[in-house]
């Protein structure tokens, strides 16, 4: 086999495997509605629209109220019950006027999860999560993402942007 | 400290292949800047100029219009959405692309309980030797793609559709570098021997 492996030269040496790629390069054309219909979604405040079924039609009060409830139970879980446990998450941003955090545990709902101000500027927010393995960032001023600087941080990520991961075990 | 997202040597990076109307002069900073500020029909344009492209990709990752579509406008709707972690937003493209190669792999990972992808209708013939006479070259080589696993199809498009070095394939899809040209080599192997018999029509 004969096989260019240098990073410079992405194009296949073998001509089965070149002309199976230029096969693949060739145009599709892919219907405007899928554009018009992500548009829609954003207008009623859907933040994805990935599973098929009831779900992609709910609107964007039930998909709130859905958030909100499972938040609701991610909090008020019953730490007796030992299937929770307290997170302390904890950004200093003296400059900034709002801090919110989004995460796997909130469904990355930019104003599910606000902090508060503790004092010196820093920000809090006190969270119940179950066992689990959660990626998270801050949102700081409803536009710069700034991960946890006290967390690991996740290599890669669906937006390329900078996170951290926690664990609860 | 923002991902790295690759060394811009990539097809989408350069800024994608598809120019809609409204996006023909702006560039994708200039309509990021303006989607963050508020206007949708920046976005709009965003969407037109990419949605070709990887749709495409998504196509040959999952194997069907529907599937593709599906992860196309995830990948849309939730790129709007976390648009403000777009740090450069002249490599947009590359950003983008890399929500919808995410948004296939869940697509992918709920299709898994099928055995196979539908790129073809099932009842499509299919058996090695003659199907070159009854399905084009494209067929065939969507039908061999469609065997390969899952990552090894990935890290084909990857490297040789879309152009990416080893190292962008390995950020991009968390693999080690190596992986990444164990997958490629394996994918090539395969889909060699998978078309070896059949000719270009």
């Amino acid at each position: 086999m004969t096989f260019v492996q240098g990073d410079r030269a992405p194009e296949p040496a073998d001509e089965t495997l070149r002309r199976i790629a230029a096969e693949l390069r060739r145009p599709i054309a892919f219907d405007a509605a899928i554009d018009a219909a992500a548009l829609q979604a954003i207008r009623a405040g859907r933040r994805s629209t990935g599973r098929r079924g009831v779900w992609p039609w709910l609107g964007a009060a039930a998909a709130a109220l859905a958030a909100s409830i499972l938040l609701a139970v991610v909090l008020h879980r019953d730490p007796a019950a030992g299937a929770s446990r307290a997170v302390l998450l904890r950004l200093v941003a003296p400059a900034s006027s709002t801090v919110t955090v989004v995460g796997d545990f909130n469904d990355w709902n930019p104003s599910a999860t606000p902090l508060a101000p503790s004092g010196a500027g820093e920000w809090t927010v006190r969270l119940r999560l179950p066992p689990g393995r959660y990626r998270y960032t801050f949102l700081v001023d409803g536009r710069e993402w700034q991960r946890d600087p006290t967390e690991p941080p996740v290599p890669d990520d669906d937006y390329g942007a900078p996170m951290s991961v926690i664990t609860v075990s | 400290m923002p991902a790295k997202t690759g060394s811009g040597g990539t097809r989408l990076s350069q800024g994608g292949p598809d120019r809609s109307p409204s996006g023909m002069t702006e560039s994708d900073a200039a309509l990021v800047a303006r989607t963050l500020a508020g206007d949708l029909d920046a976005f709009a344009g965003l969407m037109a100029r990419y949605r070709n492209s990887l749709g495409l990709y998504a196509l040959h990752m999952l194997g069907n219009r529907e599937d593709a579509e599906e992860a196309l406008q995830d990948g849309f709707v939730r790129a709007y959405w976390a648009l403000a972690a777009c740090r450069e937003p002249e490599r947009f493209g590359a950003w983008l692309f890399r929500i919808v190669v995410n948004r296939c792999r869940t697509v992918r990972r709920r299709l898994r309980r099928h055995d196979h992808l539908t790129l073809l209708p099932a009842d499509l013939p299919g058996r090695r030797g003659d199907v070159s006479e009854t399905l084009g070259w494209r067929e065939e080589i969507g039908r061999a793609l469609a065997r390969l696993r899952p990552h090894y199809r990935e890290a084909f498009l990857l490297r040789y559709v879309e152009e990416m070095e080893y190292d962008e394939i390995a950020r991009l899809t968390g693999a080690k570098e190596p992986a990444v040209r164990m997958r490629v080599k394996r994918a090539s192997d395969q889909l060699r021997e998978l078309l070896r018999d059949v000719r270009a029509g």
